[in-house]
C-alpha cells in the first residue's frame, strides 16, 4: 500500500487528475481499457481479494445495464439491429453505451484509490498554502469529528453516574440520546469558541508564519514528475495527430493504427499500470527479502 | 452587498460562458463531462474566494467548521439509512442563522469532508454546489427572516415556510444531481435521459424531502438556539 502512495502528495496529485481527465476526456477504446485495466489492477494491488471480487461483480451488472438501455435513450447509428415501439434499437447505440461506462467502471476504479492513497491530510497539506482559511476550516472539522465522538462517550457516561439510566424500551433509548446529542451541541460550540480565542491569542493569521509539513520533495518525486511532464506532451502530440479521434455516431470508427499510434497506447499503458506495477514490485522484493532471512 | 462581491460573482459570470465556449470549440462539444465538472467547481468559487479574501473572524470560522463536522458526522451516522440524511436540514440552518456565505461554505466543505469517508469522485463538485446553493438560498436576507420565525414558530401553521423549503430543496438537489448523471452516463446532455433519471429518481427524491422536513423540524429549533445564543456570548 504505501510504495505508491509515498510519493509526495503534489506529485499524486498531478498523476490522478492527468488519469481521471484523460479518462473522461476520451471514447476511445483503448484508452478506456488501458484506464479500466490500470484502476482495477492498482484497486486488487491494495485491496484483499474478496473486496475486488464484490466490486467486480457490481460493476458488471452496471456495465450489462449501461450497454443495454443505451439504445433506449440514442437512437443514432446506421446499423438498425430490430426494432422496439417503432424505435430503431441500433448496434452503434449499444457499443456507445458500452464505451461510456468502461469510462465509468475505470472512473470509479481509480477514485476508490484516489480515496486510500490522497488521505485527509495529505489533502490539507496541498491545499493549506493556497487557501489558507478554507483548509483550516476544512483541518478544524475533521478533528471534530473523533472530538465529537469522545465527548458523546464521556457524556453519556455521565448522564449515567447521574441515575439517568436508559432503559431497553426504544423511547427511552431515544429521548436518552437526545439528551447527550444536545449537550454535545452546547459543548461543541462553546468549546470551538475556546479553541478560536487559543488561536489567537498563539498569533493565528499573523504575517510570517509557517506550517509544519511532513512531506518532503525527493528526487524520485521529481523524476516522476518529469515523467508526466513528457507524458502529458506526448498525449498531446498524439491529439494532434487525431490518434486519439474516435466516434461511434454515425458509424463506428475504425481504431487509428500506426507505428505512431502503437506508441501512443503503449505509453498510456505503462502511465496506467504504473501504480500496480510499483506496488506488485515491491510484494515482491518484500517477499524476496523475507525468504533471505 | 459590497463591491468585492459583486466583482467576484461579476467574473464568475464571465468565465462559465467563456468555459463552456472553450469546451464547444475544442471538444466540439462532446465533452460535457469535463467541463460541466469546470463549471461546477467554478460555481463555487466567487462565495469561497470571498470567504477566503474576507476578513472572517477566526470566532465565527471554527463555529462553521462545527457545522461542518456536525452535518458530516450525521451523514456518516445516518449512512445505514440510504439518502435518509441530515445535511441539507443542517446546511439550510447555518444558512439561516450565519448567513449566505456561510450557509454555502458549510454545505460546499461538507461535501468534500463527507466524501473522504463515502468516496470522492467527479460528483465531488456538484454535491459541492448543491449543497452550497441550497444553504446560500436560505440564508438571503428575505428568505432568512421568513424561515427564522418559522424555525421559532410555535403553531403549525408558522412553520409552514420551513417544511416548503424542506421540500423545495429535497426537489432541487435532486434536480442538480441528475444533472450530474445524465452528462455522466452520455457524454452528452440527453433530455429523455435527464427525465427518465428524474421519473426513476421520485422515491430517493421523496426521501429527500421528507428527510429534509423531520430534520428540520426537529433540528433546526434545538440548533438555531444554540447559534443564537453562542452569537449573542461572544458577539460574533
Amino acid at each position: 500500500m504505501d510504495h505508491f502512495s509515498s510519493y509526495h502528495p503534489s506529485v499524486l496529485l498531478v498523476y490522478y487528475v492527468i488519469v481521471l481527465l484523460l479518462t473522461m476526456f476520451t471514447v476511445h477504446p483503448v484508452l478506456l481499457v488501458c484506464s479500466l485495466l490500470g484502476g482495477i489492477l492498482f484497486f486488487a494491488a491494495t485491496n484483499p481479494l474478496k473486496a475486488l471480487g464484490k466490486n467486480l461483480i457490481f460493476y458488471l451488472f452496471l456495465f450489462f445495464l449501461l450497454a443495454l438501455t443505451n439504445p433506449i435513450f440514442n437512437h443514432r447509428g446506421e446499423t438498425p439491429l430490430f426494432f422496439m415501439n417503432d424505435n430503431p434499437v441500433t448496434l452503434e447505440a449499444i457499443l456507445y453505451g458500452a464505451g461510456v461506462s468502461v469510462m465509468l467502471i475505470g472512473i470509479m476504479f481509480w477514485c476508490k484509490c484516489y480515496n486510500q492513497v490522497m488521505t485527509s491530510d495529505k489533502f490539507v497539506y496541498l491545499f493549506g498554502k493556497a487557501i489558507p482559511k478554507l483548509s483550516l476550516v476544512l483541518s478544524m472539522a475533521l478533528r471534530f469529528i473523533p472530538v465529537f465522538k469522545s465527548q458523546m462517550k464521556k457524556i453519556s457516561q455521565v448522564q449515567k453516574t447521574m441515575g439517568l439510566y436508559t432503559s431497553d424500551s426504544l423511547t427511552d433509548r431515544v429521548i436518552g440520546s437526545i439528551r447527550t446529542l444536545s449537550a454535545l451541541l452546547t459543548w461543541c460550540l462553546e468549546n470551538s469558541i475556546e479553541t478560536a480565542d487559543s488561536m489567537k491569542a498563539r498569533g493565528y493569521g499573523l504575517k510570517g508564519r509557517t506550517n509544519f509539513s511532513i512531506f518532503c520533495f525527493r528526487m524520485d518525486d521529481g523524476i516522476l514528475l518529469a515523467a508526466l511532464g513528457a507524458f502529458l506532451c506526448m498525449s498531446g502530440v498524439g491529439y494532434q495527430q487525431n490518434v486519439f479521434e474516435f466516434y461511434y455516431y454515425p458509424s463506428v470508427s475504425p481504431i487509428p493504427t500506426g507505428a505512431g499510434a502503437y506508441l501512443q497506447y503503449s505509453i498510456i499503458l505503462v502511465m496506467m499500470l504504473f501504480p500496480s506495477i510499483l506496488e506488485i514490485k515491491g510484494r515482491i522484493q518484500w517477499k524476496l527479502l523475507r525468504a533471505k532471512i | 452587498m459590497n463591491w468585492k462581491k459583486i466583482g467576484s460573482f461579476a467574473i464568475v459570470i464571465i468565465l462559465i460562458p467563456i468555459t463552456l465556449a472553450i469546451g464547444v470549440v475544442l471538444f466540439k462539444g462532446r465533452k460535457y463531462n469535463i467541463i460541466s465538472i469546470a463549471v461546477a467547481l467554478l460555481a463555487c468559487v466567487p462565495n469561497l474566494l470571498f470567504f477566503e479574501k474576507g476578513k472572517a473572524d477566526t470566532r465565527r470560522m471554527v463555529v462553521i467548521a462545527v457545522m461542518v463536522a456536525i452535518a458530516s458526522v450525521g451523514r456518516v451516522l445516518f449512512s445505514p439509512v440510504p439518502s435518509f440524511k441530515p445535511v441539507t436540514a443542517i446546511v439550510v440552518v447555518t444558512g439561516i442563522y450565519l448567513g449566505s456565505e456561510a450557509g454555502f461554505f458549510t454545505g460546499a466543505l461538507t461535501a468534500v469532508i463527507s466524501n473522504m469517508f463515502f468516496g470522492q469522485g467527479p460528483w465531488t463538485p456538484f454535491q459541492m454546489f448543491s449543497w452550497g446553493i441550497l444553504g446560500f438560498i436560505a440564508g438571503l436576507p428575505v428568505l432568512q427572516k421568513i424561515l427564522k420565525s418559522s424555525v421559532q414558530g410555535k403553531t403549525l401553521a408558522s412553520r409552514l415556510p420551513i417544511v416548503v423549503y424542506g421540500a423545495a430543496a429535497g426537489v432541487l438537489y435532486s434536480m442538480l444531481m441528475d444533472v450530474w448523471s445524465t452528462l455522466n452516463m452520455d457524454g452528452t446532455f440527453n433530455l429523455l435521459r435527464y427525465l427518465v433519471l428524474l421519473g426513476t429518481g421520485i422515491p430517493t427524491t421523496v426521501i429527500y424531502i421528507v428527510s429534509n422536513i423531520v430534520f428540520l423540524l426537529i433540528a433546526a429549533k434545538p440548533i438555531g438556539t444554540r447559534i443564537e445564543r453562542i452569537k449573542i456570548k461572544y458577539g460574533i
